[in-house]
């Protein structure tokens, strides 16, 4: 490409414990990002800034940042590379939205989502196929956008108090027509 | 020879909308939406709603010659949704597919410096 005329940087800062996540063991997870995303990426590990300098495919370098902000949010690599195939992105739920500041409520809301060892977030993942991580004052989730809407229903359900159970019971309920929505989409 | 041109896109959860214009951004050249391709309501959203308007841009560019787009995807923003809706990367997919040289892509979504309440109401929206 001859994209030497102008280089194109997008800037994503990620806390700073998971600076050490992106770059991997001996720089593998870094390494695997920049060949899949097309980009460079130059980490400041001080303060967490990653900056993604674009080497090849725009869109790729859109998706890594996306990636790099995944990863920031408590992902693995391996799950935040999901994101470079098609219909999958990631969506970020900020909880502060719905407790007071200073309050315990974000803690409540975190185990609430997460459930006796985990059982919560294992159930609204296989049921969805996403993958959900809870990390400091956010949920993130990774999937197809098919699944998204119902994955994302049902935390909304759990952060606003409804008992698991209910959650659940919607999911299994809309299975069938995620199913469906689905086979739709595959045919267009 | 080679022109270039901006491609607006603006993807809710609702619709994709999907805006070419010169590079002052005031001239329209092409603008095609999930709504003119798809029959349903709720499929204007979709991917699928999305790439075929990006099909329908494509058309349209090739009369007018043009070869190289910048990208500018945005979300509703503001007190909405900061996310971008479904189409927007299927839109984009579509784009580069149809041969257009892709210079960037930019993200902007208008994001409040503190803006206005969130609409719903104090006690969240009820259904």
């Amino acid at each position: 490409m001859e994209g030497s005329s102008e280089e194109h940087t997008f800037q994503v800062r990620v806390p700073k414990d998971r600076v050490a996540v992106i770059i991997g063991k001996d720089g593998n997870s870094k390494k695997q990002i920049e060949t899949l995303g097309e980009v460079r990426l130059s980490i400041e590990s001080e303060t967490g800034d990653v900056t993604i300098i674009q080497r090849g495919d725009p869109l790729k370098a859109n998706i890594t940042s996306s990636v790099i902000q995944a990863i920031g949010r408590g992902f693995s690599p391996s799950n935040a590379t999901l994101l470079y195939e098609e219909n999958y992105q990631l969506i970020v739920i900020s909880l502060r939205d719905f407790a007071k500041p200073g309050s315990h409520r974000i803690e409540q809301i975190r185990a609430r989502l997460i459930g006796t060892g985990g059982k919560t977030r294992r159930v609204v993942e296989e049921l969805t196929s996403t993958q959900i991580s809870v990390y400091g004052d956010t949920v993130a989730l990774i999937g197809d956008y098919v699944a998204m809407e119902y994955a994302k229903e049902a935390i909304n359900m759990l952060i606003n108090g409804s008992k698991q159970r209910t959650a659940y019971t919607y999911l299994e309920k809309s299975a069938r027509e995620l199913r469906l929505k689905r086979i739709e989409e595959s045919f267009g | 020879m080679n022109k270039t041109g901006i491609a607006h896109i603006y993807a809710s959860q609702n619709n994709t909308i999907i805006l070419v214009t010169d590079t002052t951004g005031a001239e329209t050249i092409a603008k095609a939406t999930g709504g003119m391709v798809v029959r349903n309501d709720r499929e204007e959203s979709s991917p699928y709603a999305a790439m075929k308007a990006a099909d329908l841009i494509a058309e349209k560019l090739r009369e007018k010659e043009i070869s190289d787009l910048i990208i500018k995807v945005r979300a509703p923003g503001g007190s909405k949704s900061k996310i971008p809706g479904p189409g927007a990367q299927s839109a984009i997919r579509a784009l580069s597919r149809a041969g257009f040289k892709i210079l960037r892509i930019e993200e902007v979504t208008p994001i409040p410096h503190d803006g206005t309440k969130k609409k719903g109401g104090k006690r969240g929206r009820r259904v």
